[in-house]
This record gives C-alpha cells, structure tokens and sequence, in this order.
C-alpha cells in the first residue's frame, strides 16, 4: 500500500489518496484488529474511493449505491461491486454542487453530486438512487444529465406494505434495475447467481449482526466507532474480502476483555442515510453513552437473512417487502411511537439519543412523534443535529455530558 | 421597457365570482361535515382519488389547499410557529407546519372550521413529505390510513408493471372503503362522477392552451393557481364542469375585446415552482410592472399533467384514474421534467423562464439550481432563479426579489432585440 497524488478534472487538487493492490489482499494482511480498524479509517476518510478504485483497475466495474437501502445482492450477481455511498464526509469542500442543488439540502446530496462533479466517482460506472426521500430521487436526475456515459437508475422502493400487488411490482422494478445494469457491463442475469449471491450476503448480514449483537451484550468490548467502521468497510469492500475479514474479527474481537464502566446504555436514533463525523460518534461514546443499536448503515441490517430455494429474484423482494425496519424512509408498518418504545425496550436503553442530519426531513419529522412517545414514558432522550462535514463539536460535547449526568446521576 | 405603473387585472370577473363562491360553499360545508351523516377524508392533491372516495359519500379535505389558503389570507404564520413549538424544525415544508400547527389549535381559519379526519388516504405521487405527514396524522387521530404507492415516472410513457401495480391498490383500496363505510361500490356511479371530471378536465386544458395566443389572454401561473381550486378539489362534479365552460367563454370574449393580463405583454415567460402565497400579489406585481406574463407554468400541474393527455375516462375508470396518479407534475423524473419545461417554452413562444424555489419543499426545488443550468447554457433560455417559501412570511425578501427581477427583466430588452444574452441569470 502507498500513497498517490490524486486529483480530479474540473476540481481542486486532492490530498494524496491510498493506494492498494487489485485483489485488496492487505485487509486481510493486517497484523491486529487494531491496525485493521486504522486502515478503514483512513479509507472512510479518503473521499476518492480507494479500495474501489484498486479493485477496478483490472477491468472490473463497480456501482455505487446510494443510501439507505438498495439491493446489493442484486448488483453483485451480475459481476459488479456494489458500493455503499455515503457522501463525502468532512474532507470534500463544496464549491460546485451548491448550485445545482440549492441551499436547504443535506449535505449528503451536495457532496455526492461534488464527487461526482469533480471526477471523484470516475470508478464507478452506475449509480443506483433509492427513493428513500425527494433528495435522493432528484439526486438521480442530476446524475443522469451530468455524468454521460454512467447508467443511472432511480429505484422506486414501495411504501405500500398491505398491497398483494407490492412483491410483484418491486419484483418488476428489479428487472427494470437489472436492464439498467445489465447496459452498464453487468452480466447477464442468471437466477443462480443471485442465489449464491443471496448466501454470500446472508453469510455477512449473519456476520454484522453478531457485531451488533456484541455491542449491545458487552459493551465493552468494542466502540461504537469500531463496530461501524468495520460495518463501513462492508459496503466498500468487495464481500469475499469482507466476510473472511469478519471471520477473522470476530475470534479477535472474543478475545477482548469485557471492560465495564459506568455508561447509559443508549439507542441511536436518526442517522441512517448522511453519516456523521467519526469524531463525533468517538463522542457519543467518550460523553458516557454506550450505543446499545443504531440506525447507522441500515443497508447490512434490512432484513435478517433473505430465504433460498424458489426464485431468487422474488425471495429478494420478499425480504425488503417483509422487513420489519421501522426508519424515516420507510412508511410506518406500525405507529411511530409504538416503533420507538419497542425499539428501546428491546435494545435495553435507558436512553435515546436523536442524532439526525440537518435539512434531513424524513429524520426530522419522525422525532416529533418519537419525542411524544418518549415523554408519556418518561424516557430521556436528546436531540442532536449534525452536517457531516462539521469539525468542532464543543456545543455537542456539552449536551451529551449533561444529558448523560442528568440521567446517570439523578 | 418598465412600465410606469401596475394595474389591477381587468380581465378576472364572472369566472372570478363563481370561483370565489364555490370555494366560500365548499369551506362551508366541510364546517358542517364531520357528523354522523358526512365522513372525511383527507387528501393530498398529487395524484388524488376524489372521485373514488366522493362515491363512498365522504367530504374530501386537502389540507395542501387549506395551508396556501391560510397563506394567502396572511395566517399560515402563527400555525407554522405552533408546530415549530412542537419540535418541527425550520427545514420542514410550511404545508406540512401549517396543517399540523393548525391541526393542533383547533382547525380553526377565516374561511371555517377544518375538521378533523375519519380516513387519511396518502396518494404518494411524487413527494416523500407526504408520507411523512400522513404518519404523523394517523399517529394524532388513530384513524385508518391508506397509502397509495405511485410509482415514480421515470419514462414518458406509463409501464404497464406501474398501472397493473396501481389498478390492484385502487381495487384494495375500494375493498377498504366498503369495509369503513358499509356500503358497496357503485361503478356506474364511478363512471358517472367521471364524466364530469374529463369535462372540467377538458375545459381546463383549453384554457391552459390559451396560453399559445399571442398576446395571451391569460395569466397561466398567478391567474391559472386561481383557477385550480375546481379541478384539484370540486373534480368529478357538474359545477366544476361547468365552471370551465364559463372561464373559457371568458377567455374567448377577452381575445375578442381584447383585454389581457397587461395592457402590452412585452416578456412571455414559463414559470416552474410553486409561488410564494404569503406574498402572492407582491411578486405579481413584480411581474405586471415589466409587461410579463406567464403564458405556461408547471404549479398548476402539480394536480395532473392534463394537458399532456393524463384525463380520466370513464370508459376505462381504474386504468385512467391509475395513469392520472402517476401524472403530478412533481412525481416526474427531471429528465421529463426538463423535457416538459423545454417543450412549453417552445410551444408558448416564451422568451425566457423564472424558477421560483421553495426553502422548504426539495421534492419541487432540489435540483431546480441544475435546471437553470441546462436552460441558459444548453437551451440558450434566459433563466432567473429566485427563492422564498410557499407558506412562511418570513423568507420574502421583497427588495432583493423585485431587484433580481428588474435587473432580469431589464437585460431581457435588449436581447429580445437581438442585443447580448442578459447579464442575470446567466
Ligand atoms: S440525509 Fe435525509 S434528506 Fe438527505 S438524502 Fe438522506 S434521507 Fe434524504
Ligand atoms: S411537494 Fe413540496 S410543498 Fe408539496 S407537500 Fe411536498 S414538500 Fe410540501
């Protein structure tokens, strides 16, 4: 691994980039889980798609799926890396995407269409927009003028989840999806394919949910920044490097001592589609809170495990279809105050943390109600906003603090 | 080319008064409704099933009209500050405050009473708030909610997965409305109420096309939003029917004597976005100043692109009233939106297009920035962008607006004479 100069036609010149060898074999060479997790570091905070760019090199194509849910299974299957997009974190400047956007947007929006103005995405040869909200829906049209000769596609996610009509029509907006990429390189679609992808997804699903399942049981033994740059690296690097790479992780991440301290175990509310800075979720945790579930990177935690056996294409749209995820960007299976309380309940919080990003409407108009329920329970909670691209947090630190002292210590 | 004084609109009278009528009963009755005898039902004007719910005996509330409403009368303010208290931020659409703001004091307006939802019916044509603010309604009053997922239109013509998709939620959603209601479904009576709507519908293109006339004889945004109250709320009765024949006439005696939205349409413009209703006749005053006049608009589509053929027909109810919901102008991808955009500017002979933004609604605005882009540099249209909101007060700045727009409007004199491109906007 090296470092390269990188920079982008019609931007700024970049900050030197990593670099790493087609097959990305030095994840898997990293000496200790504590050196893995400096290198996914580095990568989350390298804006030009390093480990994307390296498995590229040899002809291989990659699609970038914008949050919060898209089916990757799907894009794998037709020989191409799905990549999750996550915008371009503290180190992207907008100097372009403002004003083609307009200004009360999150900043999600504006830096992934950055990137993408200033060649940052050149590894990428689709681009797969969920309609999770306006935003991303119109994000795509963006795309689709102002990237020729990348395949874009606006994938409709039902929000109907009564309907007997709704698993044949997301069946059929796959095979619109499949046309889409199919047209950018992909290969053609073959069911058996999906289904060894569908296995090697379950396998990883299985893998981040133990994680997840680690820190909620002992908190101690990992950070909230460890589990999610671990998770992050699931959505950027290709799966038959990641899930060796989780096997790998677990035994090391066993052998830790469960340390125990006195935290709030806290749920962590909001944050599913723009990511906030690792020095802020360092924070959270820093500030007294234990992150007992989050709504970070809800790509890998849709749905338990999609079925095999049958066709593959329909049990994948099953899984979405049946998922009993209950965030913003999905029309509520229950009420919302319902949701929250049960969520707490299961995650065994004493406390809610609300961490939304500004501008984002579908986070924002949720906690209202979240916040209602909360009160008739008495449960506490704290509501924060975040812009990805913020680098000072004094305000934050203090509202955690005493949010976590006036709760622990009342 | 300023003109030394504005003018009230000669042109808005009869059509006016019956308009003003309609909208004076229809707030009166829905005070009245809400007994026993008169179940409500909320609705959302993209891709709205009047027709369907009308049937089952409900009044139909759209509380998108009730929020431009408030803003028009200059009330939205103290709504949007009652759910702002709430916990709903300053990024959220002033619809959605001003609903629940309102919702939470009482219902009470100028124009009546509101009253509460028995149903709550989410036609999610082209905006995710809607989904957000029907939750939100469902969670105050327990009342069943049913969404209709519209797919969203990302090619010109409809896709038969789309309308086979949409058929079957609308006979699920008629299984629903006999299960509530204890009543059964009446198609011939479906059939009936959409005769009356393809008329509306067909008297509301033909004044929309007026438009082409050179000059116009009518105002296709500030005039046209007037005018959209029939065939977004009243569809599917005879008196909306009947109120387009009486525009049209209107429309015809104007051309023959020759009254027009200005005394000299000097600037032919398409408008995009929705208008800022709290400062409605300001920014129309804005317009009037400089001889411009819009001679298309993408608004008053928001209820259905009928003008590009999306008409219900009762001949084939479910499959046109399903083709009409994918057909909200915002439920349009931005290639066909630009598309449509590009056609009207051809086909109206307008010389340039104005944007209006909205702070809080993205599904319109976001991208509205890249539009302008592709109009002034790939389409060689002058294009000016402004931006205020649709319901709260506080994001016109009247000065800054009126100086871009003169500052636009001047440029535009010398190129309409074959002079450089203008300055603004570009
Ligand atoms: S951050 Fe929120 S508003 Fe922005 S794209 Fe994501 S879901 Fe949409
Ligand atoms: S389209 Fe815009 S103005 Fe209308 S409800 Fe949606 S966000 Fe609000």
């Amino acid at each position: 691994m090296q470092e390269a100069p990188g920079s982008g036609p019609g931007g700024p010149e970049l900050p030197a980039s990593l670099e790493f060898s087609d097959d990305l074999t030095e994840f898997l060479r990293q000496p200790s889980l504590d050196q893995l997790l400096q290198l996914a570091r580095d990568v989350v905070l390298d804006p030009t798609y390093p480990t994307v760019r390296a498995w590229t090199r040899p002809g291989r194509r990659a699609v970038g799926c914008f949050p919060v849910y898209t089916p990757q299974e799907l894009v794998h299957a037709l020989g191409l890396l799905p990549v999750s997009l996550h915008g371009g974190g503290e180190n992207v400047e907008i100097s372009h995407a403002d004003a083609a956007l307009g200004s009360f947007l999150c900043s999600i929006s504006k830096s992934t269409l950055e990137l993408a103005l200033t060649a940052r995405l050149a590894p990428f040869r689709a681009f797969i927009f969920p309609y999770i909200c306006d935003v991303s829906r119109n994000l795509e049209g963006l795309f689709s003028r102002l990237m020729p000769g990348v395949e874009t596609h606006m994938l409709h996610l039902p929000q109907n989840f009564r309907s007997e009509a709704t698993l044949p029509f997301l069946v059929a907006e796959y095979r619109r999806l499949i046309a889409k990429l199919e047209k950018a390189g992909g290969e053609p679609y073959r069911p058996e394919r999906l289904e060894a992808s569908i296995e090697l997804f379950n396998r990883q699903r299985r893998q981040v949910g133990e994680l997840t399942a680690t820190k909620r049981d002992h908190p101690g033994k990992l950070t909230l920044t460890e589990s999610y740059l671990l998770r992050r690296l699931g959505g950027l690097l290709p799966r038959e490097v990641h899930v060796p790479l989780m096997d790998r992780v677990r035994s090391e991440v066993e052998q830790r001592p469960a340390r125990t301290k006195d935290v709030l175990r806290t749920l962590l509310v909001g944050p599913f589609c723009e990511q906030p800075t690792l020095d802020l979720i360092d924070l959270i945790e820093q500030a007294g809170c234990s992150i007992v579930d989050d709504e970070l990177l809800q790509v890998h935690r849709w749905y338990g495990s999609v079925e095999t056996g049958g066709d593959p294409l329909v049990n994948l749209a099953r899984a979405y279809v049946q998922s009993p995820v209950d965030i913003g960007v999905r029309a509520a299976p229950t009420s919302k105050g319902e949701a929250i309380l049960n969520r707490v309940s299961a995650a065994g919080a004493q406390g809610v943390i609300f961490l939304t990003a500004k501008f984002c409407e579908p986070a924002l108009e949720d906690v209202v109600l979240y916040r209602k329920a909360l009160d008739r329970q008495k449960i506490p909670y704290l509501h924060l906003e975040f812009d990805e691209r913020s680098t000072t947090f004094e305000q934050s630190r203090l509202q955690l603090e005493t949010f976590v002292e006036s709760v622990l210590f009342d | 080319m300023e003109s030394t004084a504005t003018h009230a609109p000669s042109f808005l009278n009869t059509a006016r008064e019956q308009q003003r009528t309609m909208v004076e009963e229809y707030y009166a009755d829905l005070a009245k409704a809400g007994g026993p005898k008169k179940p409500v039902a909320y609705m959302l004007v993209g891709g709205n099933l009047t027709e369907i719910v009308r049937s089952f005996g409900y009044e139909v509330v759209f509380p998108e009209i009730v929020a431009l409403n408030c803003a028009i009368k200059h009330v939205s303010l103290p709504n949007i500050l009652h759910a702002e208290a709430q916990g709903y931020g300053l990024d959220v659409c002033g619809y959605v405050k001003n609903d629940l703001g309102l919702q939470e004091l009482g219902g009470e307006t100028p124009f009546g009473r509101i009253p509460p939802p028995d149903l709550l019916v989410c036609s999610f044509s082209g905006c995710y708030v809607y989904v957000k603010w029907w939750e939100a309604l469902a969670e105050k009053y327990g009342c069943p909610l049913f969404v209709l997922d519209v797919p969203y239109m990302r090619e010109p013509e409809v896709q038969a997965e789309d309308r086979t998709y949409l058929i079957a939620q609308l006979k699920e959603f008629i299984a629903l409305l006999e299960r509530i209601t204890g009543r059964s479904f009446d198609l011939g009576e479906l059939r009936r109420v959409l005769v009356q709507s393809r008329r509306a519908e067909e008297g509301w293109v033909r004044y929309l096309a007026s438009g082409r006339h050179r000059p116009s004889p009518i105002e296709a945004y500030f005039e046209a939003v007037f005018y959209m109250f029939p065939i977004n709320v009243l569809r599917g009765t005879e008196r909306a029917a009947e109120f387009y024949a009486t525009v049209n006439t209107e429309v015809e005696q104007r051309i023959r004597s020759g009254q027009y939205p200005v005394p000299e349409e000097k600037v032919r413009l398409v408008v995009e976005g929705v208008p800022p209703y709290p400062s409605y006749r300001t920014f129309w005053d804005f317009f009037r100043k400089w001889g411009a006049v819009s001679v298309a608009a993408t608004y008053p589509k928001v209820g259905g692109l009928f003008d590009q053929g999306f008409l219900h027909d009762p001949g084939r109810p479910f499959e046109s009233i399903a083709d009409y919901s994918l057909a909200a102008y915002v439920n349009q991808s931005w290639p066909l939106r630009r598309k449509l955009i590009a056609d009207y500017v051809r086909d109206y002979q307008a010389d340039a297009v104005l944007i209006h933004g909205i702070k809080s609604c993205r599904s319109f605005t976001a991208g509205q920035g890249d539009l302008r882009d592709w109009l002034i540099h790939d389409l060689h249209v002058p294009t000016l962008y402004l931006e205020s909101d649709h319901e709260d007060p506080r994001y016109f700045a009247p000065a800054q607006i009126k100086n871009r727009m003169d500052a636009f409007f001047e440029s535009l004199g010398p190129r309409r004479e074959g002079g450089p491109p203008p300055t603004e906007g570009s």
